[in-house]
C-alpha cells in the first residue's frame, strides 16, 4: 500500500480504541481511516495526472518556450489567440457539438423507446447491431469513412448520391461536407452507446405508472411526454454534458479524413489547433493558452446546461 | 446469435487455411520494413539510431553502413533506422529535443520543418567541418537553407530541381509539339489545344500543399520572406503568380484542382495514372512516384524545364528537400556526423542518391560521371540525358530565405490561401495573401 | 380496427429497424468483403458498392499473416495494455467509487466535486505538461505511460458509486460485527454485489484502452511498442506502401472485440441498467 504509517499514525484519534488489535497496522481498520486508503489512489492521480498538469499548463500559458530558453512574456500568448484560425476553430467545433447533442441525444431516445417497447423483436440483434460500430476504434472507422465517401464516382457515397440524379460530392474539400463527415463519423460511432444508456434507464420506469396512464385514457404521446421523459431527465443530463465536453474535445474525427490540416481549415477544431500550434509549430506557450482558454469555455458551456436543465435543483439524496 | 458465430469461424477457418497454403504466393514482395537494423552482430560496435519519415531513406543508410562497417572495421557502427509516420517523426523530435531526452543520433528533418528546429538554442550539431571543404562542388543553395549563424546543421538528399513531366502520348493526340513550349504563355496556349482536342486537362494544381504555388514564385525571384526576413508574401509577383493558377483553373479552364489536394494522395496517383493530366510540375524526385505509382505511363512520360515567364528567366526553382541532422543528445556525435557525410557528402554517397533513390545529388560534379549514365529504372522509365539538363539549368535555382516563421507562412499558404483562393474562390488572390501575412507578421512581432 | 392498426405500425418499426441495423452495420461489412480487395484500388477509387468478383483474394490476409509480424506485435501490446488497464481501473476505480457512496468522511463531497470535475477538464489540454513528466520520470516509450492517464477513470468512479448507492449499508454492519475488516467487506461481500457494474466497465475502460490514440501517439517510439490505433496510423503514410496490412489489419481489429461483446453483451446491458441511472 502507498500509505505511510507514520503520517496516519498522527492522524489516528485517540478515541478510536474500539477495533483495538495486535497488529500496528490496525488503524488502517478504522471506519474513518478506511474511506482514506480506498479514496488514495484517486487522491494520487488527480494530483499527478490533473493539478499538477494543469497549474504547469497555466504557467506556460505565460511563457515562451524554446529548446534552451524559457522566458514570461506577459500575456502576449493570449493576446494572440483570438486571431481569425482560432475563431474558424471554435466555429466548427461549436457547430460540431451541436450537431452531435442533438443527433446524439434525440434519435438514441427514440431508438430506445422504440427498442423497449413491445413492438419491436429481435431485440438483442437490434441492440447489438447499433452498438457494434462503437467497437471500432477511430483509425479504423476513419478509414472505412475515407474509403465510403472517396472523391471517384465509384465510392459507395457518390454511389448513392449520382444514383439520385445528382453530381458526385468531393467530400472532403467543402466546408458542409466536412462538417458532415465528422457529424456522420462521430453519430455512427456512439449512436449505440447512447442507445445503451437510455435503454438502462427506461428499465427504472415502473410499469404501473403506465398503467395508470392507459387507464387514465392517455395516448402514446401522452405517456411518452409525461412519464417516459420525467425518468430519463437525469441520464439525458448525463450523456448531453458528455456530449458536449466529447464534441469540444473532438481532434481524431478531424485527423483521420485530414490528419493535421485541412484544406481551407475546414476540418480544424480547437484540439487541433492545440495541436498544430503546441506541437508542430512547436510554440507550448502559446498551445497552452489555447488550452486554458478551451476549458474555461466547457467550464462555461457545461455550467449554463447544468443549470438550464435543472441539475443543481435537485437535492442530493 | 449462433449462426453469426458460425460465420465468424467460417471467416476464420478461411483465413488459416489461405496461410498454410500461399506463403509464396505473396505479391509485395517490395514491401518495405518500418524498422531496419545493420551490424547487430559485430561486437563492440557503436550504437547509432536514425529516425526518417520515407522509408527509402532508410535504404540509402542501410547500404551505406553495410559499406562503413566493412571498411572501418576499427570503429564499426550498429545503425537502428526507424520509418515513422510524417507528422509523428518530426512532433517526436521536436518534443524530444524540447525536453532534452529521447532524441536519436541522427534524423531526417523535411524542409518545411526546419525552420522550427532552428528557434531559440539550436539543439543540432554543426556540420560545417565536413561540409565547407565540399561547398565548390555542390549546389550551394541547398547547404545554406539549413545554415544559421554561419553554422551548417543539415545535408539534403537532392537539389529538387522542378522540371515539368510531359505525357507525350496525350500531347501528340492534341497535336503539340513539347519543345514548341518555351514561355508560360505558350503553355497556356498548348493547354487550350490540349483541352479542345482531347477533352483532358492540360495540368493539376495542388490545392493543399503548395508544390504548385511555390516553385513559380520561387522561379519569379519572389518568396515569402527577403533576404532581411521581411514578410513579402503579398507582394506582386505572389499575387501574380496565384492569379495565374486561378485562372488556369477557372478562366481558361486549362487544370483541375489535383484530386485528393495534393500530388502525393492515392486519388491523385490513380488520376494520372489513367491518364489524367497532359503535363505535371513537380521536382525531380518526383520521378520515383511515376514509378511506383503510376506504372501504366512507363515510357509516355517525357522530362523538360519549365516555361520560362520572360525571355531569359529561369527555367527551374528549388523546392522541398529533407536534411538529415545529427542532434546534440548523441553520445558519439562525432561517429556520427563522420557517418553521416560518409553517407551523404562523398562523391561515391551522391552517385548512391541517384542510383539507390533517384534523387538529383547536390553534388554537380558527379553529374557526369559515368556511373550516372548506367542504364537504370529511371532511364528506362523517362528517358535519358537528365543530367544534361539538370547541368543546363543548375546555375537558375533561385535562392530561399528561410526564417523561423517558414512553416507557418507555408501553413498559411496551404490551409488558408490556395483553399479560399483556387477551390472557394471567395477571397482574391489579393485579399489572401494580404490576410496571410498579417498572420504571420503578428507571430513574429512576439 | 385497433389491432390491424398495430401490426401495421409493428411491420414499420420493425423494418425501419432493419433499416437502421443495416445503416449501422453496413460499413463493417463493407470492410470485411473489401478486405479481400486490392488494397491499393480501394484507396485509390473507394469502397464500392459495384466490383469484380474476379478481383476478390486473399492476398491481403496472406500478407498480414505471414510477412507482417510488427501487426501482431502491436496487436499483443494492445492486448496487454488494454487487460491491464481493465484490471487495474477496476480495481482502483470501484474502490474510490464504493469509499464516496458507502462511508461518511471528511472531504467527501469536495472529491466528489472533483471527480467531476476532472470528467469535464479534457485530456488534450493536460497533454503537453504531462508528457514532458513522463520524460522527467523516463517513461516515454513503456506501457506504464500509457496506461497511466486510464488507470483512475473518474467516469468508471462516477459509475460506481452510482452504483453502489444501491447496495444495502446493512450488511456493512453486520459484517463489521462479525469481525471483518472493512478491506473485507469491500473485497469479500460488495465487491462480488458490484459484479454487473464491473462487466460493463470493463467493456468501456478496455475499449477506451484498445482505441487509445493521440496519447499513445505521443508517448510510444518504438514500433515494437506501438499499440495497434497507432500502428495503423502509421501505415497511412504517403511515403510507404503499406495498405494491404491497413485493411485486413483493421478487420482483424475489429473482429474479436465484436466476438466478446456479443457473448457478453447481456451481462454489459443489465450492468449499466443499474448503474447508469441515478444522475
Amino acid at each position: 500500500m502507498v500509505n505511510d504509517p507514520i503520517t496516519n499514525k498522527l492522524e489516528e484519534a485517540p478515541s478510536e480504541r474500539v477495533y483495538k488489535k495486535p497488529s500496528k497496522l490496525a488503524f488502517l481498520n478504522s471506519k474513518k481511516v478506511a474511506p482514506y486508503v480506498f479514496i488514495s489512489p484517486f487522491i494520487l492521480s488527480f494530483l499527478i495526472l490533473t493539478l499538477y498538469p494543469t497549474i504547469q499548463a497555466f504557467i506556460m500559458s505565460f511563457q515562451r518556450v524554446l529548446p534552451g530558453n524559457v522566458e514570461f512574456i506577459g500575456l502576449s500568448n493570449y493576446e494572440r489567440i483570438f486571431n481569425p484560425t482560432f475563431f474558424l476553430a471554435l466555429k466548427n467545433t461549436t457547430l460540431y457539438v451541436i450537431f452531435t447533442v442533438v443527433i446524439l441525444v434525440v434519435i438514441p431516445i427514440l431508438l430506445a423507446v422504440f427498442l423497449d417497447s413491445k413492438l419491436v423483436r429481435f431485440k438483442t440483434i437490434f441492440r447489438a447491431s447499433l452498438f457494434i460500430p462503437s467497437l471500432t476504434s477511430i483509425i479504423v472507422a476513419g478509414t472505412i469513412f475515407r474509403m465510403m465517401f472517396g472523391e471517384s464516382d465509384t465510392a459507395v457515397a457518390n454511389q448513392v448520391v449520382t444514383f439520385f440524379g445528382l453530381e458526385a460530392i468531393d467530400w472532403r474539400y467543402n466546408s458542409w461536407s466536412a462538417m458532415f463527415l465528422m457529424v456522420t463519423l462521430a453519430s455512427w460511432r456512439w449512436m449505440g452507446v447512447n442507445v445503451l444508456y437510455f435503454l438502462a434507464a427506461l428499465q427504472s420506469v415502473p410499469k404501473e405508472l403506465y398503467e395508470s396512464a392507459d387507464i387514465d385514457g392517455a395516448n402514446v404521446f401522452k405517456k411518452f411526454r409525461y412519464v417516459t421523459l420525467p425518468f430519463l431527465k437525469p441520464i439525458t443530463i448525463f450523456v448531453v454534458t458528455i456530449s458536449i465536453i466529447n464534441g469540444f474535445r473532438m481532434f481524431e474525427e478531424s485527423f483521420v479524413f485530414w490528419e493535421t490540416s485541412s484544406p481551407g481549415n475546414i476540418g480544424l477544431s480547437v484540439i487541433g489547433y492545440i495541436y498544430q500550434e503546441g506541437i508542430q509549430q512547436n510554440d507550448m506557450g502559446f498551445g497552452a493558452a489555447i488550452g486554458i482558454v478551451l476549458m474555461l469555455i466547457i467550464f462555461a458551456v457545461s455550467f449554463i446546461q447544468l443549470i438550464l436543465t435543472g441539475a443543481f435543483k435537485r437535492s442530493d439524496e | 446469435m449462433k449462426k453469426l458465430t458460425g460465420f465468424m469461424l467460417l471467416i476464420f477457418v478461411l483465413i488459416l487455411a489461405a496461410c498454410g497454403g500461399g506463403g509464396d504466393s505473396s505479391s509485395d514482395a517490395g514491401e518495405a520494413d518500418a524498422a531496419i537494423s545493420v551490424g547487430d552482430d559485430i561486437e563492440g560496435a557503436t550504437e547509432l539510431s536514425f529516425w526518417t519519415f520515407n522509408e527509402l531513406h532508410m535504404d540509402l543508410f542501410e547500404d551505406s553502413a553495410t559499406q562503413w562497417n566493412e571498411e572501418n572495421p576499427d570503429k564499426p557502427i550498429k545503425l537502428n533506422a526507424q520509418t515513422y509516420p510524417f507528422d509523428q517523426m518530426h512532433n517526436n523530435l521536436s518534443l524530444a529535443l524540447q525536453s532534452g531526452t529521447g532524441a536519436p543520433d541522427l534524423a531526417d528533418i523535411e524542409i518545411r520543418q526546419f525552420s522550427n528546429f532552428l528557434k531559440g538554442d539550436v539543439q543540432l550539431e554543426p556540420l560545417n567541418e565536413y561540409v565547407e571543404p565540399e561547398l565548390k562542388n555542390n549546389v550551394e543553395e541547398r547547404f545554406n537553407l539549413y545554415e544559421k549563424d554561419g553554422n551548417y546543421y543539415g545535408i539534403d538528399y537532392h537539389v529538387g530541381a522542378t522540371v515539368m513531366y510531359y505525357n507525350q502520348e496525350i500531347m501528340d493526340e492534341a497535336g503539340v509539339d513539347i519543345d514548341s513550349i518555351v514561355t508560360w504563355d505558350d503553355y497556356v496556349e498548348a493547354g487550350k489545344q490540349v483541352t479542345e482536342k482531347t477533352g483532358k486537362s492540360m495540368t493539376t494544381v495542388e490545392t493543399t500543399e503548395q508544390f504548385s504555388l511555390f516553385p513559380l514564385i520561387s522561379q519569379r525571384g519572389s518568396n515569402y520572406f527577403d533576404e532581411n526576413g521581411e514578410v513579402i508574401m503579398d507582394n506582386d509577383v505572389n499575387v501574380e503568380t496565384l492569379q495565374f493558377l486561378q485562372d488556369m483553373i477557372h478562366k481558361d479552364e486549362i487544370a483541375v484542382a489535383a484530386p485528393g489536394g495534393f500530388h502525393h494522395s492515392e486519388e491523385y496517383y490513380g488520376f494520372m495514372n489513367d491518364g489524367g493530366a497532359a503535363s505535371l510540375m513537380m521536382p525531380i524526385w518526383y520521378m520515383g512516384r511515376f514509378i511506383d505509382y503510376m506504372p501504366d505511363l512507363e515510357g509516355k512520360m517525357q522530362i523538360r524545364p519549365l516555361p520560362v515567364w520572360e525571355e531569359g528567366g529561369n527555367r527551374t526553382a528549388g523546392i522541398g528537400g529533407t536534411a538529415t541532422v545529427v542532434t546534440n543528445q548523441s553520445e558519439s556525435a562525432d561517429l556520427a556526423k563522420e557517418f553521416l557525410a560518409y553517407t551523404k557528402l562523398t562523391e561515391e554517397a551522391n552517385v548512391k542518391l541517384w542510383t539507390v533513390l533517384g534523387f538529383d545529388p547536390p553534388r554537380f560534379d558527379v553529374w557526369d560521371n559515368e556511373e550516372m549514365k548506367a542504364d537504370n529504372k529511371y532511364y528506362d522509365y523517362f528517358h535519358t540525358g537528365i543530367f544534361d539538363m539538370l547541368s543546363e539549368i543548375r546555375e537558375e535555382i533561385a535562392p530561399i530565405y528561410y526564417t523561423p516563421e517558414y512553416s507557418s507562412a507555408q501553413q498559411e499558404v496551404e490551409s488558408t490561401v490556395l483553399y479560399n483562393v483556387l477551390v472557394e474562390q471567395k477571397q482574391t488572390p489579393q485579399e489572401a495573401l494580404t490576410a496571410a501575412a498579417e498572420a504571420v507578421k503578428s507571430r513574429q512581432s512576439d | 380496427m385497433k389491432k390491424k392498426k398495430n401490426k401495421a405500425l409493428k411491420w414499420i418499426v420493425n423494418l425501419s429497424f432493419v433499416f437502421i441495423s443495416f445503416i449501422a452495420l453496413f460499413p463493417v461489412f463493407g470492410l470485411i468483403v473489401s478486405s479481400f480487395r486490392p488494397s491499393s484500388d480501394l484507396m485509390r477509387s473507394g469502397m464500392s458498392l459495384t466490383f469484380d468478383l474476379g478481383d476478390l483474394s486473399l492476398s491481403n490476409y496472406i500478407f498480414i499473416f505471414s510477412q507482417a509480424d510488427s501487426y501482431w506485435q502491436w496487436y499483443a501490446n494492445s492486448l496487454i495494455v488494454s487487460s491491464l488497464v481493465i484490471f487495474l481501473s477496476l480495481f482502483f476505480s470501484s474502490m474510490v467509487g464504493y469509499a464516496l457512496a458507502m462511508y461518511d468522511f471528511k472531504g467527501k463531497n469536495f472529491i466528489f466535486t472533483l471527480v467531476l470535475f476532472i470528467i469535464m477538464v479534457p485530456f488534450e489540454i493536460l497533454m503537453l505538461p504531462l508528457y514532458k513528466l513522463m520524460i522527467t520520470l523516463q517513461l516515454i516509450d513503456t506501457y506504464f505511460a500509457v496506461m497511466l492517464p486510464l488507470i483512475v477513470a473518474p467516469i468508471a468512479v462516477f459509475f460506481f458509486r452510482q452504483y453502489a448507492l444501491g447496495l444495502p449499508k446493512e450488511l456493512m454492519d453486520a459484517a463489521r460485527m462479525d469481525g471483518t475488516t472493512e478491506y473485507g467487506i469491500f473485497f469479500k461481500i460488495m465487491m462480488p454485489l458490484m459484479l454487473p457494474s464491473f462487466a460493463a466497465m470493463a467493456i468501456l475502460q478496455g475499449l477506451n484502452s484498445w482505441n487509445n490514440f493521440l496519447w499513445p501517439l505521443l508517448v510510444l517510439r518504438s514500433d515494437s511498442m506501438f499499440t495497434l490505433p497507432v500502428g495503423l496510423a502509421t501505415l497511412l503514410t504517403p511515403y510507404g506502401n503499406n495498405y494491404d496490412v491497413l485493411i485486413a489489419g483493421s478487420v482483424m481489429t475489429i473482429l474479436p472485440i465484436v466476438v466478446l461483446f456479443i457473448y457478453f453483451q447481456r451481462f454489459f446491458i443489465s450492468g449499466l441498467a443499474v448503474g447508469g441511472v441515478k444522475g
